[in-house]
């Protein structure tokens, strides 16, 4: 019966629709050249607290990965994103000492059992009085290499 | 006889997509938006030595106070110059002078004050790793004693107290 009505009238077969792919290939290299530029072979991950504006260097040296301590403008310290108090006015670190030999107590791996690095990461206005408080505590528990986090101005 | 006119035929573009899309989700994950840097300084450790030297050390100190730079030398800590914290570029002059003078000392003693600002600190550090002047270098030596343009003055940096 169906032959019937499209006596004359044969339908052509249509061709399968092609989606043009083009232009989403071109944002893709466009956003592909952008993530390479900013890719960093560096292993050292930092989330910056809040309140914290790191000072601009001309070094290039990649950082690494170790525990990360971190001083704001107000003077609170964060051990690896944990608060653990204020600096003092007298310059102790008590809470900070006691943090840092908890950590190193706690390490399971050998190579990290081995390393005395440190980041410290200050906000550009931190007075050296205070730097030096938290390298000196740094260094009683065993952490003698400092590593201070500056961003590159490149 | 008539020849049938062809179609242009299309890039098979989709296993190129399919690589792209795997390496935006790779670099994406590895992306760190701000530019992270270190810059290395070690607790200072003291040792005692039966050594000798042919040549009295360095002994390169660099005091900052409220707004001076002061350069010391040698052990006795002599005032070799001093500048305004403001003139970094003449430290650094200073600095050029010395590692010409002395091309195998690689360290300086950081003595900031009680209140110097961490970030002017680590501009005085910069002045004293490395030459800032962009197209200047000096010539250095390296363990064969072959000579090479280098930028590097005095990048061993360490901390130390004022009394």
């Amino acid at each position: 019966m169906k032959r019937m009505f499209f006596k004359g009238k044969q339908r052509r077969a249509k061709e399968p629709m092609e989606i043009d792919i083009t232009s989403l290939l071109d944002v893709l290299v466009i956003l592909l050249v952008f993530l390479l530029k900013s890719y960093n072979a560096s292993d050292l991950k930092l989330d910056l607290i809040k309140n914290l504006a790191v000072p601009v260097s001309d070094a290039r040296k990649l950082g690494n990965h170790a525990i990360i301590v971190q001083i704001d403008a107000d003077k609170n310290i964060f051990v690896n994103q944990k608060e653990i108090g204020k600096i003092t006015a007298s310059g102790e670190h008590q809470n900070l000492l006691a943090e840092l030999k908890r950590i190193k107590d706690n390490i399971r791996s050998p190579a990290e059992a081995k390393s005395k690095s440190v980041n410290l990461v200050f906000d550009k206005s931190v007075p050296y009085k205070v730097m030096k408080g938290v390298m000196h505590t740094s260094a009683i528990a065993g952490y003698t290499e400092f590593k201070f986090i500056v961003q590159g101005n490149y | 006889m008539r020849r049938k006119l062809k179609k242009p035929q299309k890039l098979n573009l989709i296993p190129i997509l399919d690589a792209i899309f795997i390496f935006i989700f790779f670099l994406l994950m590895s992306a760190q938006f701000i530019d992270i840097y270190e810059i290395g300084s070690d607790a200072p450790i003291t040792s005692t030595t039966n050594m000798k030297m042919d040549k009295p050390p360095l002994n390169l100190t660099i005091v900052l106070s409220g707004k001076k730079v002061v350069v010391k030398t040698g052990l006795d800590e002599n005032v070799y110059k001093s500048f305004s914290v403001s003139d970094l570029g003449k430290l650094n002059d200073t600095l050029i002078e010395l590692k010409k003078q002395n091309p195998t000392e690689n360290s300086a003693i950081l003595k900031p004050a009680h209140n110097f600002k961490y970030d002017k600190i680590v501009k005085v550090i910069d002045h004293t790793r490395e030459i800032v002047k962009p197209d200047y270098y000096i010539t250095a030596l390296d363990k064969d004693n072959k000579k090479y343009p280098s930028k590097v003055l005095f990048e061993k940096i360490i901390f130390e107290t004022q009394d």
